[in-house]
């Protein structure tokens, strides 16, 4: 099993190559970026044909509004993750996805249960497992919440029952904590 | 300073970069973003920090994936090349039209319905009109009818008399009151008829006071036969009491409603056998 060789430029470089539209950062871009952006997409819609689907149309819709994104604004990471988790929301939410949900077999549900409980040992988590020892068990729920689930933090405070100004400034420290780490 | 240590302490920050925030609030952190560049510095590792903890949680997708993900790409960048952004605002008009097209059938539709509707009812009415003269046809020829039938009855009646070998005809001819005065009576003493010939009475028209009245004389004694009337167009012939024995019939002008015995000063006619 030969292993293809990945593409990796520097942020710069790709912005500028994917302004002027070449075929070589789409590669750069998937390269770099898929497997970030399908963490994300994969925990909010659980369902991997569906999660892999949200995936493509993420960098559809990168590819196609790539004029919106002003590098000054912030990096471009930040700009596609919400483009994905959006479009992981909005898939989630249609009618088609509940609907689909409404009639799954007895089958799948038991391995859809299983994934949602985290009874299966799942290697691509492993890394969190360490990171998670270095939030705390609150900081841990708020980020679960807003950055894998799609939850706004107006959502995340009626869910964990705690006020609006409480989970920003959990969202806050846990976020610090994060920086602490990576530094 | 103190300010921007608050902004930065509230977690808007924080909300930004999680796409979380209102589209005026994201407008306010870009803002103080440019114009602070403590504000810039916190955002940036703030990003950073998020983007380093994706990276931790990565889920590497199937390897199938990355072609057919590049694939719909590169197919949408031969059309970027081919047709520049010509199509893209084409692709708009066509999206405005199809709206008005609905809209156009839905009109046609009505507009034929309701034409259907004005032929149906135009078509309904002629045919109750047509109806209605058929039903008034139908009513005038009955009646017609009706008369035909009772007209042959009566002719029948009438033929029976000149068939019939036992009728006699006996003319009855004027009295001194009126000496021209002139009647027929057919009699059968065999089946006790008796008709009279209105067409050929000759005698003048009766007023609403009075009618003429037939006597058959039996022996010496009158017996009223019936009355009858003498208008301008009286016609036909018209049966009268039945009677087995006559030697002789006249008739007299009676008040009207007739009279038990003959008024001998009135009598217009008699003929005897």
């Amino acid at each position: 099993m030969s292993k293809r060789r990945k593409i990796s430029l520097s942020e710069e470089e790709l912005v500028l190559a994917l302004k002027n539209r070449e075929k070589i950062a789409i590669e750069a871009l998937y390269d770099m970026y898929s497997s970030s952006l399908y963490g994300v997409i994969s925990r909010i819609v659980t369902e991997t044909a569906i999660a892999e689907d949200v995936l493509q149309e993420t960098f559809v819709k990168i590819w196609h509004s790539f004029s919106a994104y002003n590098a000054d604004k912030g990096r471009l990471f930040t700009w596609m993750v919400n483009i994905a988790r959006n479009l992981a929301i909005d898939k989630i939410r249609s009618k088609d996805y509940k609907n689909q949900n409404k009639n799954q077999e007895l089958e799948n549900n038991v391995t859809f249960i299983d994934e949602q409980r985290n009874t299966v040992y799942n290697p691509e988590l492993l890394g969190v497992k360490d990171l998670v020892e270095t939030l705390k068990p609150d900081q841990k729920s708020i980020v679960e919440l807003v950055y894998f689930k799609g939850y706004t933090h107006v959502e995340a405070a009626d869910e964990l029952g705690v006020p609006l100004g409480t989970i920003k400034t959990r969202l806050r420290m846990a976020i610090m904590q994060l920086r602490k780490h990576f530094n | 300073m103190e300010d921007i240590k608050a902004y930065i302490e509230s977690g808007i920050l924080e909300l930004y970069v999680l796409g979380d925030v209102s589209p005026a609030e994201k407008l306010q952190v870009e803002e103080m973003a440019a114009k602070h560049p403590a504000v810039k510095a916190e955002l940036d590792e703030i990003e950073r920090s998020m983007e380093a903890y994706a990276k931790e949680n990565a889920v590497e997708p199937a390897e199938h994936l990355r072609d057919r993900i590049l694939n719909s790409l590169v197919t949408n960048l031969a059309d970027d090349a081919t047709f520049d952004k010509a199509p893209q605002s084409s692709a708009a008009k066509i999206v405005a039209m199809a709206p008005q097209k609905t809209n156009n059938f839905y009109k046609y539709a009505f507009a034929a319905c309701l034409a259907l509707l004005l032929a149906s009812v135009a078509a309904l009415i002629s045919t109750y009109n047509k109806l209605q003269d058929s039903n008034t046809q139908i009513a005038s020829l009955q009646s017609s009818n009706s008369q035909f039938a009772k007209t042959v009855s009566l002719k029948n009646g009438e033929l029976e008399v000149y068939q019939d070998a036992s009728f006699k005809f006996i003319k009855l001819q004027g009295m001194p009151k009126d000496p021209h005065a002139q009647m027929t009576v057919a009699w059968s003493p065999a089946r006790k008829k008796v008709w009279i010939d209105l067409h050929s009475l000759n005698m003048p028209a009766n007023d609403n006071a009075h009618q003429y009245q037939l006597w058959a004389l039996v022996g010496k004694n009158p017996v009223s036969l019936g009355v009858f009337d003498k208008t301008a167009d009286t016609s036909g012939m018209k049966e009268m009491q039945p009677t087995a024995y006559a030697d002789a019939f006249a008739v007299t002008l009676e008040p009207h409603g007739g009279s038990k015995t003959p008024t001998m000063d009135q009598m217009m006619v008699i003929g005897k056998f």
